[in-house]
């Protein structure tokens, strides 16, 4: 009996030290001069120290920060003005927003950006703007998770009793919508964006394709690094990696602080 | 009540925004990269001309055999070691289990360039593990060869582990400890109850996980990307570079291979789809 319940522990074990070993090895690399036999020799912390007096580099955290707040920003007000109008006024219409948000969940990456790029590259207009193409392919790349969590917010509060409550009490429906619905499910807004967050940090394909090396992210950054120097290279990854590990550390406990939440409601 | 009907359309309005960036960006790139591969990139009418460059070449019908490969491995493999590590965190809730969901949801967004990165420096040439590999004789390490077909398809199993256990996990919440009851006092082992009542109740979100996992296979660009460049037969670079490569863009040729890329995609859905619809009926006839 008692080793039948040490083989889940072990496999789950087992799992995790396969899915951490390249990471923890990325990290000591980084932090030493040398790592040709089986132990590392030298530890130091130049890596670092001239990757955060390197004005490029900066300016790539720069460059994927701002490059996050734009689309994620357009994408949750287009999506809910759109379910605004869908779930009040026109139910019906309702499905044909979820199959548009849907879509990007197959067709990301590669053929989205080659997509776009070959309907734009060539346009006399302002939308062959490189970087006006990228943002808008974030804003779709991203739209199936901010909808989501967008929807299943509304559901979670049952937005139809919230908005007849409102109304009751003299509200006009768009009011009750953005005052009383949209601070309601701020919670899950919070959290799409950041999963958001995270995918834009992520991407290299689009910004590579779209962009070109005009506005290098920290993906291209490390790209570019790892070509010539991959001590330093690594230290850019321990970097990437800390950042997407905090933002989804940041979504885990909002999750758990929500559901906890909800829990106590439905006690209540 | 004719006010209040035109002011409901009035609110019409509000959708303009979202369908004008999901036209722009989603709708419009979709149908013309379609149209336009029914186009000859030298000019001309509707032609079939690109699909047959894909058919013909030997480069084409490379990428499209490699990316099926790889994709239906790692999906494959990728689908086992999900079906122990769900089962096994099913099994074993507590502080393990709450590790366990913390590293997968973490290491779901190690991917890409950091991923091609990490093993690089642990299985490239002059890697770590094929250093350690040499000095203690170990062969299959010290010979790993990163930068081949089989190489990377460890890659590409490393970036399904998390994705496959994180959609299976919810599903062995419907596989109630009742059943498992049941089927021992009916005098069933474990191994007929997993063969019997566990797997195939499981198998519409086994199945549906499988298509994710193929498609997202499928796509993969930049992990492989950074490892080879542009000199490897996979569906997804050949397409990037028709568009993005030196020569002149293959606008065409590159959208037949993106519509060749969506077909399978689909075909795999609508597989997985009837195969999964077969085990629901199964189910509902009692």
């Amino acid at each position: 009996m008692k080793e039948k319940r040490a083989a889940p522990l072990a496999v789950m074990l087992l799992v995790m030290i396969y899915l951490l070993i390249p990471l923890a090895v990325s990290i000591v690399y980084s932090l030493f001069r040398k790592w040709t036999g089986v132990l590392p020799e030298g530890f130091r912390l130049d890596n670092y120290i001239a990757l955060f007096t390197d004005g490029e580099f900066l300016a790539s955290v720069g460059r994927s920060i701002a490059m996050c707040i734009v689309p994620i920003a357009a994408t949750i007000v287009i999506v809910l003005l759109a379910l605004f109008v869908t779930t009040i006024y026109f139910p019906k219409l309702e499905k044909y927003v979820q199959i548009i948000c849907m879509i990007p969940y197959t067709i990301q990456g590669v053929i989205l950006s080659v997509s776009i790029l070959s309907l734009y590259v060539g346009s006399p207009t302002f939308l062959s703007n490189r970087l006006l193409m990228l943002m808008g392919a974030y804003c779709v790349v991203i739209l199936p998770y901010i909808y989501q969590g967008i929807r299943n917010g509304m559901r979670a509060v049952h937005m139809p009793t919230l908005i007849e409550a409102a109304e009751m009490l003299g509200a006009s429906k768009l009011y009750a919508f953005f005052r009383v619905v949209v601070p309601n499910i701020l919670s899950a807004i919070i959290i799409s964006s950041l999963l958001a967050v995270g995918i834009i940090f992520g991407d290299y394909v689009l910004i590579r394709n779209l962009a070109g090396t005009s506005a290098p992210n920290m993906q291209i950054y490390l790209y570019q690094t790892m070509k010539h120097d991959s001590t330093m290279a690594s230290a850019v990854f321990v970097i990437i990696m800390l950042t997407t590990f905090i933002i989804t550390l940041l979504v885990l406990l909002l999750q758990n602080k929500d559901t906890k939440r909800r829990q106590q409601q439905v006690k209540e | 009540m004719i006010k209040k009907a035109s002011n409901k359309y009035l609110y019409l309005l509000a959708l303009v925004p979202f369908l004008v960036v999901a036209l722009l960006y989603e709708i419009l790139p979709l149908a013309t990269v379609i149209y336009k591969s029914f186009l000859p990139d030298t000019g001309g009418a509707f032609t079939l001309e690109n699909y047959q460059t894909i058919a013909s070449k030997l480069l084409y019908r490379k990428a499209i055999m490699n990316s099926l490969k790889i994709s239906l491995t790692s999906a494959f493999v990728g689908i086992v070691i999900a079906f122990f590590g769900a089962r096994a965190a099913h099994e074993r809730p507590g502080k393990m289990n709450r590790a366990f969901t913390a590293v997968l949801n973490m290491v779901s967004n190690f991917a890409g360039i950091p991923l091609a990165f990490a093993y690089m420096i642990l299985l490239g040439n002059t890697g770590l593990m094929v250093n350690i590999g040499k000095e203690l004789g170990i062969s299959a390490l010290a010979n790993y060869e990163l930068y081949t077909m089989n190489g990377m398809s460890l890659i590409y199993i490393y970036f399904q582990i998390p994705l496959s256990t994180l959609l299976l996990i919810p599903a062995f919440d419907g596989v109630h400890k009742q059943w498992k009851e049941a089927c021992t006092l009916l005098g069933g082992t474990p191994g007929v109850f997993w063969r019997k009542i566990a797997i195939p109740v499981l198998m519409p979100s086994i199945l549906a996980t499988f298509s994710v996992l193929f498609a997202n296979a499928l796509a993969a660009y930049a992990t492989i990307y950074a490892l080879m460049m542009d000199n490897v037969a996979l569906l997804p670079v050949q397409i990037a570079g028709c568009f993005t490569g030196e020569v002149r863009i293959r606008a065409g040729l590159g959208g037949a291979l993106s519509v060749v890329m969506m077909v399978l995609m689909l075909l795999m859905i609508l597989l997985t789809n009837a195969i999964s619809r077969r085990f629901q009926k199964g189910g509902a006839r009692r």
